[in-house]
């Protein structure tokens, strides 16, 4: 069994993607040996209300039973923001949030994402944060988001000490500093750009935050997807308890999946 | 729970008899032309993934430094990861960076470290020479010692465009001892990052040195090492002469597809940069024939080996 916590649907401005539908990502997903994929909308990081890529993602991935594990997208500077947000939880059962607040125009520790946070936590569901959906170095012109920082996560990790935190395409994370925020037992952190082979960025965190805090992640489709099972190929020579806890009984832990 | 790095690479290379080496020959469909990826393992790996044959041609050693001559932990860990991921020869160098123009003593300093690591792994590690073309003949004289000493070709950084005449000294040295010349690349469209790095060539440079040499065997280094690769690939469409790798951070789907569509697959050398895991990852997941996989990852780099002269 395997649970990608690290994809997502939709087109996104700056370059075309392939397997960015419902069906094509579940065909990606087969020939990869994937099960189940936890996704949200790209359509909600760029749409002014971010809740209609939402009402796309519910409509695109209910027909495909448990294979996609949808998550809900939240603008709190955007009007009727909490009524969105428990549609999409409340109703449709999403089981997390994710925040852009590069695209949508504030940051994590101002009175938007302080806001947006509290409610998170209110409703008992992780908060999803993207690192970066790619490289800066190549940005197209209208492209101005910078990179979450650890920094911000650290700080809103310690403004919110019950608040889980799925964090998606990170790299320069450092344990002992999540550690000491609070964040170990209450993070999940997947490792699509992370290396275990060469470097030690995943072993390092296992040390730190515990297997618990790891999981398989491969941001498709923006990137290839063998680069993460080559990692967890290589995790899983370990000790085959950590291989399924980092394939995916982590993430259903994490996210209340049954 | 204490996880150390020796205990983790050796768990995983004690499995490769059981799940790579040892394990189902390559793909059935090789040199039939079908766009396959090779019968899948569990996991969704091609079964053969660690067999199948791989050289690194963009690799370093000492990237992380090295504290004093004994310490060869860096170089250890390279060969550890290429063991682990069937990784046969590294082509590696030392460039200095950061725009740093370092004199010939300096630039002999890291080769030397380069040669070194050759000696400890020499059927594993193959040496770039590292030059800075504005230390003039004395970059010539390293070219030759580097090459006395085993190196295969010379890995320039960004000190210099390589549009700059003071490269063409160089470009000339390779064509005469007939060795590829790996050239450091981006088309950096981020102008904090671009600040920092304003003589990096992108592949219209690169089309313009092929163009004054023709013969010079020159690889465009790193198409997914940061900056535009989809301008990167485009820019090199109609400079036949030029090779580009695979390495790079940037993982991006379709990149190793597009290289071969608009280049052919000949111009292509698989290559890691350090992001080793990654770059056999894109690898495996491209879709191409299994004879084009097989060129890539290590045939054409090796007709290119065999172009050198005496």
């Amino acid at each position: 069994m395997i649970i990608d916590v690290n994809a997502c649907l939709g087109h996104y401005p700056f370059r075309a993607l392939r397997h960015n539908t419902a069906e094509t990502m579940l065909a990606l997903m087969d020939r990869n040996g994937i099960d189940r994929a936890v996704v949200s909308s790209l359509h909600a990081v760029f749409y002014r209300d971010a809740h209609r890529g939402n009402e796309e993602l519910h409509a695109a991935t209910r027909a495909h039973g448990g294979r996609f594990i949808p998550v809900a997208t939240a603008n709190p500077r955007y009007v009727g923001w909490e009524r969105d947000l428990a549609e999409a939880v409340e109703r449709w059962k999403m089981k997390a949030v994710a925040l852009v607040p590069e695209h949508h125009g504030y940051s994590l520790n101002d009175e938007h994402g302080r806001a947006v946070l509290k409610r998170i936590a209110e409703l008992g569901v992780p908060v999803a944060l993207m690192q970066r959906f790619e490289d800066r170095r190549q940005r197209h012109a209208w492209d101005r988001a910078e990179d979450l920082t650890p920094p911000a996560l650290l700080e809103a990790a310690r403004a919110f000490p019950t608040l889980k935190f799925l964090l998606l395409n990170w790299l320069g994370l450092d344990g002992p500093r999540m550690v000491e925020a609070g964040l170990k037992g209450r993070c999940l952190v997947d490792f699509a750009r992370m290396q275990v082979v060469y470097r030690k960025d995943v072993p390092r965190l296992i040390e730190t935050l515990g297997v618990e805090a790891l999981a398989f992640g491969t941001h498709a489709p923006f990137d290839y997807v063998a680069p993460s099972l080559i990692k967890l190929a290589n995790v899983e020579l370990l000790r085959p308890a950590d291989r399924e806890a980092i394939a995916w009984k982590n993430a259903a832990r994490f996210l209340g999946l049954e | 729970m204490s996880l150390s790095r020796r205990r983790f690479l050796g768990a995983a290379a004690a499995g490769l008899g059981a799940a790579g080496l040892a394990a189902t020959p390559v793909s059935a469909a090789a040199g039939t032309g079908a766009t396959v990826a090779g019968a899948r393992g569990p996991g969704g790996l091609p079964a053969d993934w660690r067999a199948q044959r791989k050289f690194d041609v963009h690799n370093h050693v000492f990237l992380s430094g090295r504290r004093g001559a004994s310490d060869w932990t860096d170089v250890d860990h390279l060969i550890e990861a290429a063991g682990v991921l069937g990784i046969e020869r590294l082509y590696c160098s030392r460039p200095i960076t950061a725009g740093v123009m370092a004199n010939i003593e300096a630039v002999r300093e890291v080769n030397d470290t380069v040669i070194a690591a050759m000696r400890r792994h020499p059927r594993q590690i193959f040496g770039y020479c590292f030059v800075q073309p504005g230390t003039g003949p004395a970059a010539l004289a390293e070219i030759d010692r580097c090459l006395d000493a085993g190196m295969i070709g010379i890995k320039l950084y960004n000190q210099f465009k390589y549009t700059d005449p003071a490269v063409y000294p160089i470009a000339e040295k390779c064509i005469q001892r007939g060795i590829p010349f790996l050239g450091h690349s981006a088309y950096l469209t981020d102008p904090k990052t671009l600040a920092l790095q304003p003589k990096t060539s992108h592949a219209l440079d690169f089309c313009a040195l092929s163009q004054r040499y023709p013969e010079l065997i020159l690889i465009m280094g790193h198409v997914n090492g940061g900056g535009d690769w989809e301008w990167a690939i485009k820019g090199l469409r109609e400079c036949r002469n030029v090779y580009l790798d695979t390495s790079g951070s940037v993982l991006e789907e379709g990149t190793i597809e597009s290289c071969v569509r608009q280049l052919g697959h000949e111009r292509v050398l698989f290559a890691t940069d350090a992001t080793m895991e990654g770059c056999v990852g894109k690898m495996l997941s491209a879709e191409l024939t299994a004879a084009q996989r097989e060129d890539i990852f290590w045939r054409n780099f090796q007709r290119i080996l065999d172009r050198r002269r005496a």
